[in-house]
């Protein structure tokens, strides 16, 4: 009766695990859907020249209105720097700083104005700089071409000055120039990364600014500040070094606004100049910002224009909150969102809207270029006379035609090629307003010329005016309404969190954890014998792992020991080795697997170190670095040469151990001689490859193209082969003779053996390294577990799995993985590995051999290797049926205990992102490991299922 | 029954641990307040100079067998186990990411001769080097079964600084940028934490040992 149960129950255990992968990618897709907020970039681009589907009324893009734009950003400028203190409850030791721009816009109302700027989140400098200049919502994927590549695809603002002959100058924040590498005529970059460095941006923006205002060479300056930001960051808010440097602002904006009064005459460089003040994020109290809090996204912008525009524009401005300041003067402040800045200075310099501006023409800023306020009189010949306002109030209408049917376009475009697109009910209610806004424009347009010219009724002609100006507003109102609409729509589709979602993926998460944890509790209830249970290593052992994953899933809650993730794991791990060890000396034993495991750790870590330093760019490697000090000490040379051979060294090594194990461990002889030969080839190519790539030895232009292209592809053709033949075997080979531990360990040793080629040349010349490394720490594992094994010698060979060797399994993998030169943000992908055999992209086969690379020596390998930790080494020699049975049901319990280390970390990971999602690393730090982790998990799981079907 | 215990009254055992206490309160005094963070090397220089000599003469007093072991060898075996505990000391460190560096090397030498003092030396002084009371006083279940103060006086503290050392690591990946994250700060206070409270520790079982011997003397 033992054989049809232990069939039945054979064949559950992949259902089983697959019912499990399917959970968690219920819960994973929830949780993705509510928190990775998804945008589709388009690399589409508006042209001066557009005309299709124009509407009448607007026959082309505005006319500039202003002829030289000063943008200076104070990075992280809180809206309580510029705005008077009477507009708060409290005074604060910081309000009341920037006086020069609380004196303009009291003394000078009708050219001078203080506006509340409110971003977007998340207000990170990139993405507040991205959304300025494109006019759209950036979010964390932005799916798009140039996936990973800081410079912007998307048509914006400084694309369009560059097209447009608009000159600019740059002087600031190096973020410029990695968005915008080739936009600017001349640019002065400075370093942003050091936060504690108050000044060297700054010095050098100062340098450069009021020389730049006394030259003609360009049309738009930028001056990009940093003081506030770092201040705020190591200082706080309110502190002395940050009224010191908000004083010194004042300084600046003094001497830059008396320079472009004193060159604002009439004919002078500055007469028709726009000068603003912005900042592109707030900041709390303690300097923070990323997320979306009211202090991070209300922010600041002054407008100021030397030439002063007529009186009428104060009708409009006049809604805005006004209060007295400390001097008892009026000043009022206006409202306006960030996303219609860069198409409110598009109108204003005259050139094309950028095309994925979603923005609306700010009225107030808009009016408070006298430029604006021009007569550009449309059929003068069929119109009556118009006033100033009405003048305006046509002018502005028509921009925001243009600026209507630019959305509109837009919007079509968007929703026909994107990969999540907009509902369509939803569609249908914007595409309506814009439908009524235009028919009105068109009915407006005939209302203003009557068709009686001649008649000169005074009160005709006052009924008319009234007429026209109610009408057009109207109309702006019509506009206006079809551009908030659809922001709202594109806000709640890309920036805002879907709590329920989230809520619902993470509560699937741990209900399939717990499930998890039920089995394997469970099994271990049925499998455990009375004797291994009295042991007294039992639970202890099983609490010791259990505390170490829960350690390093509860290591996730820090942003600090996420980018420290290989070290927690290379602590934990020599962690159980030294548990290991003191657990030997307590019973007077010397193991030296335990010791080898130690050293091991050693070059871990130091491996880990090394990965780690490549995070940050341009730096140096530290002089306290080994590598350094052996590179000092035997020269550059020695060392170049030792690299180039040390690889090839290294991989005869590996080829030599891995053969020698095939012929133990493989006993049937089609598939050991198969496999073998299979591997030897493989190794061959591989050192073929690395040396056509070295300098030490000249090659002929063939030979060098054989090595580098065609060796590869070899090496991936043998490793398919290999897993066929192994799929071949698995189905079709005879195996009643065979016990089931050497079944396992030939299958085990066929899918290492195709799998390590593969994975060795993804990984470079660091991968025999690697690759010894590993096997050694596996073989110091199995062995320990052995020696484990032959201490309880239980008779009947039924007993559970050890779960501390799990957990070291689980944690070398995780080692591996930066051991590897990886680290989960995407900048960390070895785009390189991508490119080993191939020249031309090609997104399937390019993005299998980037996720063979990422994944192979973390996932892959481990997850296909754990039966060599599940074999019943001992007492081999016991009743088939019996040790069958075991090793089938510590094969189950391994895969289980693997999976379920992996979904606790997972679902920590989860927990982690939820509660840091307004954290300002959220989109550069906590969203990439969320998916690592998903992919991850979901990648074991399916392992897992595979194995399960492939070994039982 | 070979070896002859020496029993360790309770006031003894609080002369001993006290002896060992002044020693590191004498050498913070001498260095002051904060020279563990300014100047870690210096610090846990003076801490070695002033713990060794009390823990080794302390201890060699407790050593086993006194007839055939005289005090002098006693602490020559302490002399010796000192540089061999604080390898093994060094060698776990760096296994569990300690930093090997020029600047680092001598703050790790001195830390680990502190630990060598917590840990191995007063073993080394009491059993030299007896293979059976290495195991007994390296188990956790010394606790349970021993029936000698000594043990208790060596296992509870030099356990107490090791996990002390291993939690005080926790600190230092964070990004908190304070002087006291760096190695080996913070797990000196760990480790030094971490022995006083095994000390304390050792002060109870030993009092409970007596309690429980007298209630049986009864």
């Amino acid at each position: 009766m033992a054989a049809p149960g232990s069939h039945t129950r054979r064949r559950a255990w992949p259902l089983l695990f697959l019912a499990v992968l399917m959970f968690h990618s219920l819960a994973i897709y929830l949780f993705t859907r509510g928190f990775l907020l998804t945008r589709t970039e388009l690399d589409v681009h508006s042209h001066r020249d557009d005309r299709i589907g124009i509407s009448p009324g607007c026959s082309s893009w505005p006319p500039p209105a202003v002829d030289r734009l000063v943008i200076v950003v104070l990075d992280a400028l809180r809206f309580d720097f510029v705005a008077p203190s009477t507009f708060f409850q409290e005074r604060q030791p910081w309000m009341d700083k920037l006086q020069v721009l609380q004196r303009l816009a009291a003394d000078e109302k009708t050219s001078a104005r203080i506006f509340k700027a409110l971003a977007d989140p998340p207000t990170t400098s990139l993405q507040r700089l991205k959304a300025l200049t494109t006019g759209g919502l950036p979010t964390f994927i932005d799916v798009g071409n140039s996936f990973g590549a800081p410079a912007i695809v998307e048509d914006n603002i400084m694309h369009q000055f560059a097209k447009n002959g608009k000159r600019v100058v740059m002087m600031g924040d190096d973020t410029w120039i990695q968005l915008y590498p080739e936009h600017f005529n001349k640019s002065y970059p400075y370093p942003s990364f050091n936060v504690k460095d108050l000044d060297t941006v700054d010095n050098g923006v100062i340098e450069h600014l009021l020389p730049s205002l006394h030259k003609n060479d360009w049309d738009v300056l930028i001056a990009h500040f940093l003081g506030v930001d770092h201040a705020g960051h190591i200082f706080g808010v309110d502190s002395t070094p940050m009224i010191q440097k908000l004083e010194q602002y004042n300084r600046i904006l003094e001497d830059v606004i008396d320079t472009l009064k004193s060159l604002s005459t009439s004919g002078g460089p500055h007469e028709n100049t726009l000068l603003l003040v912005m900042g592109d994020h707030g900041q709390t109290l303690n300097g923070d910002h990323g997320g979306g809090t009211a202090e991070e996204v209300e922010t600041s912008l002054f407008a100021w224009s030397p030439k002063t525009p007529p009186n009428a524009v104060l009708s409009v401005l006049g809604k805005n909150l006004c209060n007295a300041d400390l001097h008892g003067k009026e000043v009022c402040v206006s409202t306006m969102q960030q996303l219609d800045f860069a198409v409110t200075i598009a109108a204003l310099l005259g050139i094309p809207f950028p095309f994925g501006s979603i923005g609306r023409v700010n009225p107030e800023l808009y009016a408070l270029s006298a430029g604006t306020w021009d007569n550009q009189q449309i059929g003068a010949n069929d119109c009556t006379q118009q006033n100033d306002l009405e003048a305006w109030m046509r002018r502005y209408a028509e921009a925001l035609c243009i600026n209507c049917w630019q959305v509109k376009r837009y919007i079509d475009r968007y929703s026909a090629t994107s990969v999540i697109g907009f509902r369509a009910e939803d569609l249908n209610h914007v595409a309506d307003l814009y439908s009524k806004a235009q028919a009105n424009w068109s009915s407006v347009l005939r209302s203003t010329c009557p068709v009686e010219t001649s008649s000169q009724d005074e009160l005709k002609e006052c009924a008319n005016k009234e007429c026209t100006s109610s009408a057009l507003r109207l109309q702006i109102d019509a506009y206006s309404d079809f551009l908030e609409s659809f922001a709202k729509l594109a806000r709640s589709a890309w920036t805002e969190f879907d709590l329920w979602l989230m809520g619902i993926g993470l509560s699937v998460m741990i209900l399939s954890v717990s499930t998890q944890a039920c089995m394997l509790v469970k099994l271990n209830i049925d499998q455990i014998s009375e004797k291994e249970r009295a042991s007294s290593s039992f639970i202890p052992k099983n609490f010791f792992a259990f505390a170490l994953v829960a350690i390093r899933a509860a290591s996730f809650l820090s942003n600090s020991y996420i980018l420290a993730e290989g070290r927690v794991a290379n602590f934990l791990l020599a962690t159980s080795c030294i548990a290991s060890v003191w657990h030997s000396a307590t019973k007077g034993k010397f193991i030296i697997e335990e010791f080898v495991f130690l050293l091991l750790n050693i070059f871990i870590r130091f491996g880990i170190e090394f990965g780690m330093s490549k995070q940050i760019s341009g730096s140096i490697i530290s002089n306290d670095h080994p590598v350094s000090i052996i590179c000092g000490l035997f020269g550059s040379s020695f060392c170049s040469d030792l690299m180039e051979i040390f690889p090839i060294i290294s991989l005869t090594l590996v080829a030599y151990i891995i053969l020698k194990c095939i012929s133990y461990a493989i006993s049937h002889r089609f598939l050991k001689y198969s496999v073998m030969s299979g591997s030897i080839l493989s190794y061959i190519f591989i050192a073929i490859h690395w040396a056509s790539e070295s300098t030490l030895l000249s090659h002929t232009k063939a030979t060098r193209e054989t090595g580098i292209s065609l060796a590869p592809r070899l090496v991936y053709t043998i490793g398919g082969l290999s897993l066929a033949i192994s799929a071949f075997y698995r189905l079709f080979g005879s195996t009643d003779h065979l016990k089931m531990n050497e079944r396992i360990t030939s299958l085990s040793a066929v899918m290492l053996c195709s799998w390590s080629p593969t994975i060795l040349i993804l990984l470079g010349r660091q991968g025999p390294f690697v690759a010894l490394i590993c096997m050694t720490i596996a073989w110091c594992i199995i062995k320990l577990q052995q020696k484990n094994q032959r201490e309880l010698k239980l008779d009947k060979g039924i007993h559970a799995a050890d779960s501390v060797s799990v957990t070291q399994w689980s944690f070398l993998a995780v080692c591996l993985f930066y051991l590897t030169g990886h680290w989960c943000t995407f900048d960390g992908l070895r785009y390189g590995a991508a490119f080993i055999g191939f020249d031309h992209f090609h997104i399937i086969r390019q993005g299998l051999l980037l996720s063979i690379d990422t994944f192979g020596v973390s996932h892959i390998l481990p997850v296909l290797s754990l039966p060599f930790i599940a074999i019943c080494w001992y007492n081999s020699a016991s009743k088939n049926s019996k040790v069958n049975d075991a090793t089938v049901t510590r094969l189950i319990q391994v895969l289980l205990m693997y999976g379920l280390i992996t979904s606790i970390t997972t679902t920590l990971t989860i927990i982690c992102v939820t509660i840091q999602r307004r954290h300002l690393m959220v989109w550069g730090l906590f969203a990439p490991k969320y998916v690592f982790d998903a992919i991850g998990l979901l990648l074991t799981d399916l392992l897992v299922v595979l194995a399960s079907i492939y070994y039982s | 029954m070979g070896d002859e215990a020496t029993q360790v009254s309770a006031s003894s055992a609080v002369a001993v641990h006290a002896l060992c206490f002044a020693g590191i309160v004498a050498a913070h005094q001498l260095s002051g307040r904060g020279m563990l963070v300014s100047n870690p090397a210096y610090a846990l220089r003076l801490l070695v100079v002033f713990e060794a000599p009390l823990v080794i003469a302390v201890f060699s007093l407790l050593r086993r067998n006194p007839k055939r072991c005289s005090f002098l060898k006693a602490a020559a075996r302490g002399l010796l186990g000192l540089p061999i505990g604080a390898f093994l000391n060094a060698f776990g460190a760096i296994v569990l990411g300690a930093p090997i560096g020029i600047k680092y090397w001598a703050a790790t030498t001195y830390w680990s001769l502190l630990m060598s003092l917590f840990t191995f030396v007063p073993a080394a002084c009491v059993f030299g080097a007896s293979k059976v009371n290495w195991q007994a006083v390296l188990s956790h279940s010394i606790y349970c079964g021993s029936t000698d103060s000594v043990d208790y006086m060596i296992s509870a503290p030099a356990h107490g600084a090791v996990i002390g050392a291993w939690l005080g690591a926790w600190p230092m990946p964070l990004d908190w940028e304070r002087p006291w994250q760096e190695w080996p700060i913070s797990v000196t206070y760990g480790s030094v934490a971490g022995h006083l409270i095994g000390m304390a520790i050792s002060l109870a079982l030993v009092v409970t040992h007596k309690r429980r011997g007298r209630a049986k003397a009864d």
